[in-house]
């Protein structure tokens, strides 16, 4: 079902979907920065050219998540936790790099062996409506990672900017229950034809020649290999591309109290942090960037391959735009694709 | 020019085993950017350069080359984030060669991103005119009205100390009695004030670049990773927000060199050069320090002097 | 409510006092029987050189709506120069709460001698009054 929703309806659309649903939507904080937040007046909404800073992943699995709360009330403890999602939920703006990613948390904190409540009901209560991409970057490389700016996999609706209008494509059970919505006409031949020429467009930009095959069985051969330290060596281990990234998820669980009250708080991690792996013997068993920038393109591009059957990368290209040592993953990519295998090397 | 004498430089430094490593920035994967390389074969000295775009603090890589020694390529600031680290007793003199360049002052890439429409393909800087090319544009805009914040209010743009100079020496401001962005700042109430400083920090995302990216935050265990005593906690409650700025601000105290690392890092273009400018004017008013400048004073908060101000003591 | 300050509320006020002057002037105070009022806390330390910035701060962030810190004089430090490097300290770390924004007064320093039991209360009446004045910490305190 493809339909129509005119720019000058966005507002009054949003405000309709906001009795039923809470909002989460990018809000601009700064002159080149936006995240996603809950939104209290459409206003806010800020649907940029390119994505927010910190991914769309943050909906589902917050940076800094409360998981109960405890405290005495008289002689008793009394525990709540978070879990409920009170009301439903709509996240609107999504590019297709971003929803890929979520769609690869879901086979962690969703998965067979295991399913973590706090994602479960948040996924569950959230309706999607994700965005296309019809200004890839160049630093976008989302078509080398089994993406693409005009993917769908992951949105119930899905929406194409035309300029005066989004073409509004309705994809899921959960999209159809926003169809009957008073702003969403009908689409016209003209539309459909726009959004063709505007998705071929976007797709032929995304185009890059970045290559994957055969990297597992490479990494494989490569771990002793003296590139690692090339590839430490300028990295300052900060965290900002394991934040940034949509596919990361690695986290820590503390318990913040005062006095009897508190509570347990699940926190963003970083494998390159030097305390991540830290033991409390003192021994540390990835001592130096080396080993931590090592073990992320593993991790990305072996171990969760390994483990999933999928590459935890989908080319939204954050760490290639905010790394503060200028460090190019893609490069790195080219790399590892040039490395021969050596009798000396192998496994 | 200066590239050429840089590379050369290089080439000789590494084959008379001068030093075991060269530490200075190369091209970028992306247009107004620099990164930093690390060069150990003299065949490589090529990929060396030296542009508008080289921002970057190398001397924090200095505290990972600890048993080696090399040659790094500085700026003014640089060189005096390296002085700084001499004088706390981080490396031996002998272990660093300084390589100094006179500053031109860097380009602020985001300031440069704001002034067009669309993304930026191709830059290229012919003196002082940056020409920027995208899909659909071509711009050319003055390099001077694109600096850092830091790079605008910087006074020692000479590598003050270098075991060797790349570039004629280049005029330096006069001493800026204080900075206009500072003294704008005073100019508003503490209400405001705290505002502004809230309001920036609440971008914060606690990703650290900030603290990696400069020379001097080198402890082994950060005041925030500390459990006993925990100062703070690790979430992104405004108050912790502040807490980690101030402090990390703080710490810089007679120890910062004004390079702007903390601010060009930062992903959510967290304003931070404010601070520790601040603090750096107020070490010089006070004590008369200021970090880089003399190789052999002692650091300011690790020393006194019997004529210290005290008119706000009771 | 009064200037935005709720009638009757007491300031929290967290007072560091080195070991040899400021809290024996503390000591002192008491047992010459100086009253004032009982708004502080005192936390003991060795010398007015010990205290760290951080501490300030956490109290600040806890809830405490004023600091003072106080040692002995210059040239009576029984650590010789603990009070000329805590004179430093204090002067830079006061100047930039300020410029951040954190009202002036929030956070005071003085020299109190282990003689000086009068001042000490002197001292401490002149910060509860400029607290109450401020009112709570608002700005910086975690919520």
């Amino acid at each position: 079902m493809k339909l129509r929703l005119d720019k000058k309806d966005f507002h009054s659309f949003l405000r309709g979907l906001m009795v039923h649903y809470e909002l989460f939507a990018p809000v601009q904080l700064g002159e080149g920065v936006s995240v996603y937040k809950k939104i209290g007046d459409p206003s806010e909404v800020a649907l940029l050219p390119s994505n927010p800073q910190k991914p769309a992943k943050e909906v589902f699995f917050p940076q800094s998540e409360t998981m109960f709360r405890y405290g005495k009330v008289g002689v008793q403890t009394e525990v709540t936790s978070t879990e409920k999602v009170e009301r439903k939920r709509i996240l609107l703006g999504p590019r297709p790099c971003d929803l890929k990613a979520v769609s690869l948390l879901d086979s962690v904190f969703a998965g067979k062996d295991y399913r973590d409540v706090y994602y479960v009901n948040k996924r569950n209560a959230t309706t999607v409506i994700g965005m296309a991409c019809d200004q890839p970057l160049s630093t976008c490389f989302c078509s080398s990672m089994d993406g693409g700016p005009f993917f769908r996999e992951g949105s119930d609706l899905f929406l194409i900017d035309l300029g005066e209008a989004y073409l509004v494509e309705v994809l899921t059970e959960k999209g159809k229950a926003i169809e009957t919505n008073e702003f969403l006409k009908e689409a016209d031949t003209n539309d459909l034809e726009l959004a063709r020429e505007i998705e071929q467009k976007a797709t032929k930009k995304a185009e890059t020649s970045l290559s994957l095959e055969g990297i597992e069985g490479r990494l494989d051969r490569m771990v002793e290999s003296p590139f690692w330290d090339q590839v430490g060596e300028k990295c300052i281990g900060c965290r900002i591309c394991t934040y940034l990234c949509p596919t990361c998820h690695c986290f820590d669980i503390v318990d913040e109290d005062l006095n009897g009250k508190g509570e347990r708080v699940r926190h963003w991690d970083s494998c390159l942090s030097s305390l991540y792996s830290q033991e409390t013997s003192g021994h540390n068993p990835r001592p130096t960037n080396r080993e931590r920038t090592r073990q992320r393109l593993m991790h990305k591009f072996n171990y969760f391959p390994k483990n999933v059957g999928r590459i935890a990368c989908v080319g939204c290209g954050r760490c290639v735009l905010y790394c503060p040592a200028d460090s190019d993953i893609r490069e790195t990519i080219k790399e590892i694709q040039k490395f021969k295998c050596q009798s000396s090397n192998a496994k | 020019m200066i590239q050429e004498r840089l590379r050369q430089k290089a080439k000789e430094l590494l084959e008379s085993k001068a030093v075991d490593l060269i530490v200075g920035f190369g091209e970028g994967s992306l247009p107004l950017r620099a990164t930093p390389i690390f060069i150990r074969n003299p065949q490589e000295v090529n990929r060396l350069i030296w542009n508008s775009f080289c921002g970057h603090n190398l001397s924090t890589y200095l505290h990972k080359l600890k048993s080696l020694k090399v040659g790094l390529v500085v700026k003014g600031c640089d060189s005096r984030s390296a002085v700084a680290l001499l004088l706390e007793k981080r490396f031996k003199a002998d272990q660093l060669f300084l390589i100094g360049v006179p500053c031109q002052r860097m380009v602020d890439r985001r300031r440069v991103k704001r002034a067009v429409q669309g993304e930026i393909l191709r830059v290229s800087a012919q003196g002082d005119e940056l020409i920027v090319e995208g899909e659909d544009f071509k711009t050319t805009l003055n390099r001077k009205d694109f600096l850092y914040p830091s790079c605008q209010v910087c006074v020692h743009r000479m590598p003050l100390r270098a075991d060797v100079l790349l570039g004629k020496p280049v005029e330096e401001f006069s001493l800026l009695e204080t900075h206009p962005e500072i003294e704008e700042f005073l100019g508003k109430t503490p209400e405001e004030r705290w505002d502004y400083f809230e309001r920036e920090t609440g971008r914060c995302i606690r990703c650290y670049a900030c603290r990696e990216a400069c020379p001097m935050c080198y402890c082994t265990e950060c005041f925030v990773d500390s459990s006993n005593p925990q100062w703070m906690e690790k979430g992104l409650s405004p108050s912790d927000l502040e807490f980690y700025h101030i402090v990390r601000a703080y710490h810089q105290t007679g120890r910062c060199s004004g390079c702007g690392a903390c601010e060009r890092a930062c992903p959510m273009e967290i304003r931070l050069t404010y601070l520790t400018q601040k603090l750096n004017e107020d070490v010089k008013e006070l004590f008369g320090f200021e970090t880089g400048v003399v190789g052999d004073a002692f650091a300011p908060l690790s020393t006194y002097d019997m004529g210290d101000k005290q008119e706000f003591i009771k | 409510m009064v200037n935005g300050i709720e009638i009757g509320w007491e300031p929290k006020i967290l007072a560091f006092l080195c070991n040899w002057c400021s809290y024996a002037g503390a000591d002192l105070a008491g047992t010459s029987r100086i009253q004032y009022p009982p708004n502080i806390r005192v936390i003991r330390v060795p010398c007015s050189g010990r205290i760290n910035p951080l501490f300030i701060l956490k109290a600040l962030q806890g809830g405490i709506d004023g600091v003072l810190v106080s040692g002995c004089h210059p040239g009576d430090c029984h650590y010789l120069s603990g009070n000329y490097v805590g004179r430093r300290k204090s002067a830079t770390l006061k100047r930039f709460l300020e410029y951040l924004g954190l009202e002036e007064g929030r956070v005071q320093f003085s020299w109190v001698s282990a003689a000086e039991g009068g001042k000490f209360s002197q001292v401490v009446q002149e910060v509860i009054q400029d607290i109450k004045k401020l009112g709570p910490e608002k700005r910086f305190v975690k919520k």
